[in-house]
């Protein structure tokens, strides 16, 4: 796993410096902080699998909303306590992911892509006529249980799963199945050649997937507290996902965590001055502009600064 | 040493500056400002304001305003109340969200406890909760008539007009491919057909970026329905403006959301006749009590983009507001909800016409059965489902555009300006 002093110092540092903002910070800053932790969550988990394989998913939203509707309907319509809702939500969207492997064991690159999005669509349209009176049909289900009050407890809720779950990704990604998932990102005949079963990797990596957004989409939906299928099964929440990986920088797992808070907080703090839509313009150029000058993402201007500076001291 | 005074003074300037606008009633838009009818509860809302600023403000302070943008869209409008709550810390909300963004912002309202007014959400399961919980519900208040209501009065006019005085006897349902298609669809196929005696033949769902009508207005004409009973809210002048261009030899009517605002007309390029929408009150075409038309000529002189002519909800931004400071005024204050709930339920606003009741700006009272439905509708807006509406006004209208570019009230007749009528090319 090759964990060195410095891995240990720096994660302690980014996790003293997330519990320790709540003094700095207002309460507004926050629920955005608490919004800017969920999609870092949404987009490890999407970069766990498409970061690192090279399957670019366009159904996470798929796996999202099935944690998130599976704990929503247990919960509100059979009384379920949260505390097995959630295990099992988790358990039924890694069962989804399974579902998603399986065109993955056969086709590839756009064609994979277009098939995972169908899943999004699917379910969208299935939640709202299958059984409205469990999903809440087109406009969704409100007054879920939340399992926290006031901005504090949501932060340190959102801010302590984004970082366990950033953590164990971390560890994994650092393992052997970790590089051999990378390796079928570059060449996945070679991995094959080389005696490797990429159906094992490939499952492997879309039930850790699976799994992260399935706990990410069950804990979301309880600090909402309420669903509906626009906001979850949609193309825009599927694109914020996805542009969070790629301005933070995929294949990272710290990147897709930069590339939230960033594109969280610019939408944020664009709102005082620009109210209306003129804000998701401004914050399109920004994005654009970042991703033209680093398509590798802000971890990769980081990373540049960092040598430089050490060029510079020494 | 000037200098140092010039800073002093302007800090100090600033210091009081802000020390008055924090003693402010402040009030949060929430809403799509890219929306005619976002903008009009936000504009309903700004004139409110302007008004009883002149009038000296509330409580002795002056009301200032807001905005949050929700883009219409569920998790914005999440973002959009915590903004308003936390950030800029409002003591009221005036929302012009639809149904399901106005449910993914309730649990926060029931956290922070804010004092809230939807003008145009009409969800009939949000005042559910509201009789379910009162408590936890008390900042909430809608001053629509909910799509309940507005279905019940709605089976009248199937009844009364389409069944009795056209002859239909049966439907084809053409719907886009939306929540509130849907919606709409599954209360037309369970109520509007069985009650007024209307088969439905078929239901046609299209996609929302359908820009050819012609083979869906092919496949209604084959199902032998007699009429064509469309449900619209996206871009919904194209589907009208097709039928009148393609002169569909089919009666067409339903719920046309582009349809209630004045730039129907213009939108459509002047092929909009013959459509004929429901609409909650006040609508185009809806004769307006003096105050109502003073609000629209003040909304007029101020505002020249669109809609030119706000759409009800800015009617109820407008009323609601007001109604809502009276009763901060009588609760103390925003703080107390319970007892500016109370000051709320009691506000009551009776506009008359020729000396008629003609719309009535109150809530029904928790415990109180409507007698049509059967049913209570605590902290909604008051309405009436019985002819002669002498109690409040209908909970909607139906609105027709003639071939000529007029638009009127077809049903109930007794707020009737025109008579519903076939365009001239159906026969």
């Amino acid at each position: 796993m090759n964990l060195r002093a410095h891995h240990v110092l720096l994660w302690g540092l980014f996790i003293a410096g997330l519990m320790v903002m709540p003094e700095l910070v207002s309460k507004g800053t926050l629920r955005t902080m608490i919004f800017a932790c969920y999609l870092a969550i949404f987009a490890i988990s999407w970069d766990v699998l498409s970061g690192r394989t090279g399957y670019i998913s366009f159904g996470h939203p798929f796996l999202i909303g099935i944690g998130a509707y599976t704990t929503a309907i247990l919960s509100k319509r059979f009384d379920v306590p949260v505390e097995i809702s959630i295990p099992l939500a988790v358990v039924v969207t890694m069962i989804a992911g399974l579902i998603v492997l399986l065109p993955a064991l056969r086709i590839k690159g756009s064609y994979f892509a277009l098939v995972t999005l169908a899943f999004m669509e699917l379910m969208y349209q299935l939640v709202q006529v299958i059984r409205p009176d469990l999903t809440g049909g087109t406009r969704g289900m409100s007054g879920l249980q939340t399992l926290t009050r006031g901005a504090l407890n949501g932060y340190y809720l959102a801010a302590s799963l984004m970082s366990v779950l950033a953590i164990i990704a971390w560890l994994l990604m650092r393992t052997r199945v970790g590089t051999a998932l990378w390796a079928i990102g570059m060449n996945e005949e070679s991995v094959r050649g080389s005696g490797l079963s990429t159906t094992r990797l490939k499952a492997f990596a879309f039930l850790v997937s699976a799994a992260i957004a399935g706990l990410g989409g069950a804990f979301y939906v309880h600090y909402l507290g309420s669903i509906a299928p626009r906001a979850l099964f949609d193309i825009n929440f599927l694109f914020t996902i996805i542009v969070a990986v790629l301005i933070g920088g995929a294949g990272t797992i710290i990147g897709p965590i930069i590339g939230a808070f960033f594109m969280v907080f610019l939408l944020e703090w664009l709102r005082p001055w620009l109210p209306g839509a003129e804000r998701y313009f401004v914050y399109g150029l920004i994005a654009l502009l970042l991703y033209m000058f680093q398509p590798k993402g802000i971890m990769a201007i980081l990373a540049g600064l960092w040598v430089r500076l050490k060029r510079v001291t020494s | 040493m000037t200098y140092t005074k010039g800073l002093a003074v302007g800090l100090m300037t600033s210091l009081l500056a802000s020390t008055a606008f924090a003693e402010d009633i402040k009030v949060g838009f929430i809403g799509s400002l890219s929306s005619d009818t976002g903008l009009s509860t936000l504009r309903g809302a700004e004139i409110a304001i302007e008004e009883l600023n002149a009038a000296g403000g509330i409580l002795g302070q002056q009301i200032t305003m807001v905005s949050a943008d929700t883009g219409e869209d569920v998790t914005e409008g999440v973002k959009a109340y915590e903004y308003l709550a936390e950030t800029e810390e409002v003591d009221f909300i005036i929302s012009g969200s639809i149904d399901d963004v106005s449910l993914g912002w309730l649990p926060r309202m029931q956290e922070f406890q804010i004092p809230t007014l939807d003008t145009w959400t009409s969800y009939i399961g949000i005042i559910d909760m509201v009789a379910e919980d009162p408590e936890l519900m008390a900042p909430y208040f809608m001053n629509i008539a909910s799509d309940e209501a507005l279905a019940t009065l709605y089976i009248n006019f199937g009844a009364d007009v389409l069944k009795a005085k056209m002859g239909f006897d049966s439907v084809v349902i053409v719907a886009e491919d939306t929540a509130f298609g849907q919606a709409i669809t599954g209360l037309v196929t369970e109520a509007l057909a069985p009650v007024a005696g209307i088969e439905v033949k078929d239901t046609i769902i299209y996609d929302i970026g359908t820009v050819d009508f012609a083979p869906i207005f092919s496949k209604a004409q084959s199902s032998g329905a007699d009429f064509i009973y469309q449900v619209s809210s996206v871009n919904s002048q194209v589907i009208s403006s097709q039928y009148v261009k393609l002169q569909v030899p089919m009666a067409m009517t339903g719920v046309n959301v582009s349809a209630l605002g004045m730039e129907y007309w213009e939108d459509t390029g002047g092929a909009g006749g013959g459509i004929s929408t429901l609409s909650p009150i006040p609508s185009v075409g809806f004769p307006l009590d003096p105050v109502s038309q003073g609000f629209v000529d003040t909304y007029q002189a101020k505002y020249t983009s669109r809609p030119v002519l706000p759409h009800f909800n800015g009617f109820n931004a407008y009323h609601g507001l007001k109604q809502a400071m009276a009763a901060a005024e009588e609760a103390g204050g925003f703080d107390d909800v319970k007892a500016w709930n109370a000051a709320m339920l009691k506000q009551d606003l009776r506009l008359e016409k020729d000396g008629k009741l003609w719309l009535r700006y109150g809530f029904w009272q928790h415990g109180e059965i409507e007698e049509v439905t059967q049913r209570t509708y605590p902290q909604n807006a008051r309405f009436d489902l019985t002819a002669p509406y002498d109690d409040a006004q209908p909970s909607m209208v139906v609105v027709q555009w003639k071939e000529d570019g007029t638009v009127g009230v077809v049903y109930p007749f007794e707020y009737a300006s025109t008579e519903f009528e076939l365009p001239s090319w159906v026969k």
